[in-house]
C-alpha cells in the first residue's frame, strides 16, 4: 500500500475536522465541566471511605484515570455506525467500495485526520490541565511512552469494534439501539465509567481478558505505572493482550464484512 | 372557532399524531425491540455501576446503598418525560437547517406542541419500568411508610423534577436558531444528567450554585427526592422546587419560542 495516498487522506480528514472548530472548542469546554463533577463526586467518595487508598487507586489516580477515560472517549470516537448506515441509505457506500483500495483500510485512514486534530486539540491540553491540577501526579518518563504505543493500539482494537458492530446494522436497520449497545458495554467493561481496579475480583478475571479492556483501561494503567505496568513482564503482557485482540478482532471482522457486503441492497439507481 | 382552545383540543391532536407516530414505528419491528433493548441496557451498567461504587465504599457523603439506589430510581423515572415526549428536540437543528421547520409554524396549533408532539419515544418507557422498580426496591429496604400523603408527593415531586431536565434540553435544542454547533451543547447537557443521581451536597462554592441555579441537575433528582428521604428535614430549595420548576420550564419555553419568531424573521 502506497503510504502516499493514506497520508492523503489522513490530511483530508485533518481539513474536514478543522473546519468544525466550534465542536472542538466545545469538547474542550466539556471535558472541563466534566473534571468538575468528576472531582466533586470521587472527593465524596474517598472523604466517606476514611481511606487514602481502596484498591489500589489513590483519589489522584482516580481522578486522572477518569478525566483521561473521558478524553480518551472523546479522541477515539468514531461514528462508524452512524456514516456505514447512512451512506447505505444514501447510496454513498458503493463509491467507497469501488475505490482502489480495501474498505476496511480506506475507512480507517478517512477517520484518521479527525484523530490527530483530536489529540492535539482536545486530548492535549485536557492532559495538561490534569497535570497541573493533580500537581504533577503524572510521572513524566518512559511511562508516557508506553501510554502513546498503547493508544494507538487502542484505537485500532476500538476501530475493529466498530467495524464487527457496523455490518450488524445491514441486518437489523437499526442504527441508535445497535449503536447505544455496542456504547454501553465498551464504557463500562472498558473502565471508561469506573476504574476496572474497582470491579470484583470474580468479574476482573473475566474482564482482564475482554478486548474492551485493551481500549482504556490498558493505556490509562500503564500511564499511572500501576498493575505491574512499570515492569517490562507486566507491560509485556499488556500489549501481548492488545496485539492478540488486533489479530482476532481484524480477521473475525474480515470475514463477517466479506459476508456482510453481499447483503448490501441500495434502493434506486 | 376561538383562538384559545383548550386543553381537550390539544389532548385530542396529540393523541391522533402519536397514533400516527406508533403506526411507522411498528413498520420498524426490529429496531424497536433492539432499541428498549439499548435502553435497557443503559440503565442496567448504570445500575451495575452503583453496585461496583458500594461494593469498595459503603457510603458516599452519608449516603447508603438504598438511599442512593432510591435517588437513583428517582432520577431515572424524573428523566422519563424528556425521553418519552420531548425527543423531537434532537431533531430541531437538522429541520431548521434544512428549512423543514417551516411547516410547523403554518399550523394553527402552537408551534412548540405541534413540534413535540410528533416524535413519542417508546424506549423511555423501558426506563420508566426500571426507575419504578428501582424505587420500589429501593423503598421496601428503607422502610418509608406507605401512605396515600406520601405517594401523592412522590407523584407530584416526581413531575416536578421532570420540568427541569425538559427545560435543559429545551434550551440546549433552541440553541440552534442562532449557532451551528448546537448539536453538541446537546449532547453535552444530557451527559450532565449522569450527575442527577447522585446527592447534590457533594459539591461545594461556586459550582453548588451552577449546578442549582444555572444547570439545574441538582433539582432533578436531589432537591425533590428529600420530600421523600427525610420527611423531618426537608429544606427550603425541596419546597420550591415544584415552582422553580414551572419557572424554568416556562423560561425555556419562552427562550423556544424567541428562537421560532427569530427563524420566522430571516424569510425564505
Amino acid at each position: 500500500m502506497n503510504p502516499r495516498r493514506l497520508i492523503a487522506l489522513t490530511r483530508a480528514g485533518i481539513m474536514e475536522s478543522l473546519h468544525f472548530r466550534l465542536g472542538i472548542f466545545v469538547t474542550l469546554f466539556a471535558n472541563l465541566i466534566y473534571l468538575v463533577l468528576v472531582y466533586y463526586l470521587w472527593k465524596a467518595i474517598y472523604d466517606s471511605s476514611g481511606t487514602d487508598v481502596v484498591n489500589g487507586m489513590t483519589f489522584t489516580d482516580t481522578m486522572i484515570y477518569l478525566i483521561l477515560a473521558t478524553a480518551l472517549f472523546n479522541f477515539l470516537e468514531m461514528f462508524v455506525v452512524w456514516d456505514m448506515s447512512r451512506s447505505i441509505q444514501s447510496g454513498k457506500i458503493v463509491l467507497d467500495l469501488l475505490k482502489p483500495m480495501r474498505f476496511r483500510i480506506y475507512t480507517f485512514w478517512s477517520y484518521s485526520g479527525s484523530h490527530v486534530v483530536q489529540f492535539v486539540l482536545t486530548f492535549i491540553p485536557t492532559f495538561i490541565v490534569v497535570m497541573i491540577v493533580t500537581g504533577g501526579a503524572i510521572k513524566m518518563g518512559i511511562n508516557l511512552l508506553w501510554f502513546v504505543i498503547a493508544t494507538v493500539f487502542a484505537l485500532i482494537i476500538n476501530y475493529s469494534i466498530e467495524m464487527m458492530v457496523a455490518p450488524i446494522c445491514l441486518y437489523t436497520e437499526s442504527t441508535w439501539g445497535i449503536n447505544i449497545v455496542k456504547e454501553t458495554i465498551v464504557l463500562l467493561l472498558s473502565g471508561a465509567s469506573i476504574p476496572l481496579a474497582f470491579f470484583p475480583e470474580k468479574v476482573r478475571m473475566i474482564v482482564d481478558y475482554l478486548p474492551f479492556r485493551a481500549v482504556y483501561d490498558i493505556p490509562l494503567t500503564m500511564l499511572l505505572g500501576k498493575n505491574g505496568s512499570d515492569t517490562p513482564e507486566g507491560l509485556l503482557k499488556m500489549f501481548g493482550l492488545q496485539l492478540a485482540w488486533i489479530l482476532i478482532l481484524t480477521v473475525a471482522g474480515n470475514l463477517f464484512w466479506n459476508h456482510a457486503v453481499k447483503k448490501i441492497t441500495v434502493n434506486g439507481g | 372557532m376561538s383562538k384559545k382552545r383548550g386543553l381537550g383540543f390539544y389532548a385530542d391532536i396529540y393523541r391522533k399524531i402519536l397514533i400516527q407516530d406508533l403506526k411507522s414505528k411498528m413498520s420498524y419491528r426490529a429496531d424497536f425491540v433492539i432499541s428498549t433493548f439499548g435502553m435497557i441496557m443503559t440503565n442496567l451498567s448504570g445500575f451495575v455501576t452503583f453496585m461496583i461504587l458500594f461494593h469498595n465504599f459503603p457510603t458516599i457523603n452519608g449516603w447508603d446503598y438504598y438511599h442512593m439506589l432510591f435517588l437513583y430510581g428517582f432520577s431515572l423515572v424524573a428523566l422519563t418525560p424528556v425521553q418519552c415526549f420531548f425527543d423531537n428536540n434532537w431533531n430541531l437543528r437538522f429541520m431548521v437547517q434544512s428549512g423543514d421547520f417551516i411547516k410547523y409554524c403554518f399550523r394553527p396549533v402552537n408551534v412548540f406542541f405541534y413540534f413535540m408532539s410528533e416524535v413519542f419515544d417508546v424506549k423511555g418507557l423501558g426506563q420508566l419500568a426500571f426507575g419504578i422498580g428501582t424505587i420500589v426496591y429501593a423503598w421496601i429496604h428503607i422502610g418509608i411508610p406507605v401512605t396515600p400523603l406520601v405517594i401523592l408527593k412522590l407523584v407530584v415531586f416526581l413531575f416536578t423534577a421532570s420540568l427541569f431536565m425538559i427545560a435543559i434540553m429545551n434550551i440546549a435544542a433552541a440553541t440552534c436558531f442562532w449557532i451551528k454547533g448546537s448539536g453538541y451543547v446537546m449532547v453535552i447537557m444530557f451527559r450532565f444528567k449522569d450527575f442527577a443521581k447522585y446527592p447534590s451536597s457533594i459539591f461545594s462554592g461556586v459550582f453548588k450554585v451552577i449546578f442549582t441555579f444555572i444547570i439545574p441537575i441538582a433539582f432533578v433528582a436531589y432537591y425533590p427526592s428529600l420530600v421523600i428521604l427525610q420527611p423531618d428535614n426537608v429544606p427550603l430549595l425541596s419546597w420550591l422546587s415544584p415552582l422553580l420548576g414551572l419557572i424554568f420550564f416556562w423560561l425555556s419555553y419562552k427562550f423556544w419560542m424567541l428562537g421560532v419568531r427569530k427563524y420566522d424573521f430571516t424569510g425564505s
